[in-house]
């Protein structure tokens, strides 16, 4: 906001050798005016105090420290990150002097700073977000998967950014990759990457938008707790994934994400399949089909075999009979067989058997003819 | 002349090209031709896997004004 300077009334245009001659509307555009030249852009840090808002747009607070206090004034709009008194802050803007001749600092800009103070607006921040229903679950998209056309906000110049390019182009090929040069930290960087959000959703084809950013200090990342970043990222209507500091960082812009990568190399992995992993997967499926094939064949060769296989059993078995059945035949053979008896010490006896007759006696080794002299009943015994 | 096929519509035909030998279409005397298309589709998705490469385009606007 500048204010218009009338150029002075020819009765006080000063005359070289004098004092210049001002009036106070003179003197106040003339003080802005080199106030604006001096400390445009300046950045004042203190402890806020006083703050309050009136008619919901204008927004009042002191910015001091231990000796001294500036009044500073900003709209509503510009406010992006809520304020409570005793934190400590860091704003830009420009000092000014009021027609009334107040001195105040105009605010466009204000970031938290210190650890006590960011934790203390993101909390704020995150319970008036949450209420509002941005980080709610079933706002989450999944993100496609197959990727050919990927929009990313980074800083080209960033070690997260190079980390982030190194695990995409190792795991995964034929993506077009559409790059936003942006700040990823101060006061700049939230405005930066909205407008890179925008251009991605107005002016592109991109599937996906990924925020990265590598590690840093609280204060390095504090940038993506801002309100309107958030909920530029929460509009969106392209899908983002943000990969911004390490697995411990959580920002804001984290919550309004569709996903969240812990790190930019992870969200890298998450964006892409391992080439190495569909690679052997293709190997596995080449594997199975061969092993499926043999199976099948060793299937057809046993189907074609099995009536041979049943015949062949069958022809074993009676040949397993018939040869038992001899075998028996055989034993009892042997069994009858009058060598056999003679061995074990009986002797046959032929010819007619009476008193004074003749007749032969053969034995195992002998042949022997005999005279009977008597015959007797033999007195058998009882079994 | 017929379009060059993507990586994902390659590994559609791969999926489709194994899974004909688990199906009852399978034929043994057909197996052998299947599976040299098999290997050939294979190693043509190997190759374009190593061969694959991302283009990194920074957009020349500029997002600070």
């Amino acid at each position: 906001m500048t204010t218009e300077i009338k150029p002075p009334a020819k009765a006080d245009i000063p005359i070289p050798g004098e004092s210049p001659r001002f009036t106070p509307t003179t003197l106040i555009a003339a003080m802005n005016q080199t106030l604006e030249y001096a400390y445009e852009g300046a950045l004042l840090v203190g402890e806020v105090a006083s703050y309050k808002v009136n008619q919901g747009k204008w927004v009042f607070f002191d910015l001091k420290d231990e000796e001294s206090s500036v009044s500073c004034f900003m709209s509503i709009y510009q406010l992006r990150v809520p304020l409570e008194d005793g934190m400590k802050i860091v704003v830009r803007g420009v000092p000014k002097v009021t027609k009334w001749g107040k001195f105040s600092f105009t605010v466009s800009a204000i970031k938290p700073v210190g650890d006590g103070s960011i934790k203390k607006a993101f909390e704020l921040l995150k319970k008036k977000l949450s209420d509002e229903g941005l980080f709610a679950p079933e706002k989450k998209r999944e993100l496609p998967k197959d990727i050919t056309k990927l929009g990313v906000i980074s800083s080209t110049g960033a070690a997260g950014y190079a980390d982030f390019v190194k695990i995409l182009n190792a795991r995964w090929g034929g993506i077009h990759v559409q790059v936003a040069h942006t700040q990823v930290q101060g006061m700049d960087a939230p405005d930066q990457i909205i407008r890179a959000l925008k251009y991605f959703n107005e002016h592109s084809e991109v599937q996906v938008i990924a925020i990265l950013r590598g590690g840093g200090s609280a204060d390095d990342l504090s940038c993506f707790n801002d309100e309107q970043l958030v909920r530029a990222i929460a509009a969106s209507k392209i899908p983002v994934i943000t990969g911004i500091g390490h697995e411990v960082d959580e920002s804001l812009a984290d919550l309004a994400a569709d996903v969240r990568a812990s790190t930019p190399s992870n969200a890298a992995e998450m964006l892409t399949p391992d080439r190495e992993s569909v690679k052997y997967s293709v190997e596995i499926a080449i594997s199975r089909t061969k092993s499926t094939i043999i199976y099948k064949i060793d299937d057809i060769l046993g189907r074609v075999d099995e009536p041979f296989d049943k015949i062949r059993r069958q022809i074993k078995q009676k040949i397993e009979f018939y040869h038992n059945m001899l075998f028996q035949k055989v034993k009892i053979l042997e069994a009858l067989n009058p060598e056999k008896v003679l061995r074990q010490g009986y002797a046959i006896l032929s010819g007619k058997v009476s008193p004074g007759s003749v007749v032969n006696i053969t034995t195992f080794d002998k042949e022997i003819t005999a005279e009977v002299k008597e015959i007797h009943e033999r007195k058998k015994v009882t079994e | 002349m017929s379009e060059k096929k993507s990586l994902n519509e390659k590994m559609e035909e791969l999926d489709k090209k194994t899974g004909w030998f688990y199906s009852n279409d399978f034929k043994l005397e057909e197996s052998a031709e299947k599976y040299k298309e098999a290997i050939a589709l294979a190693n043509d998705i190997k190759k374009d896997l190593n061969e694959l490469k991302n283009e990194i385009e920074v957009l020349s606007e500029d997002f600070s004004k």
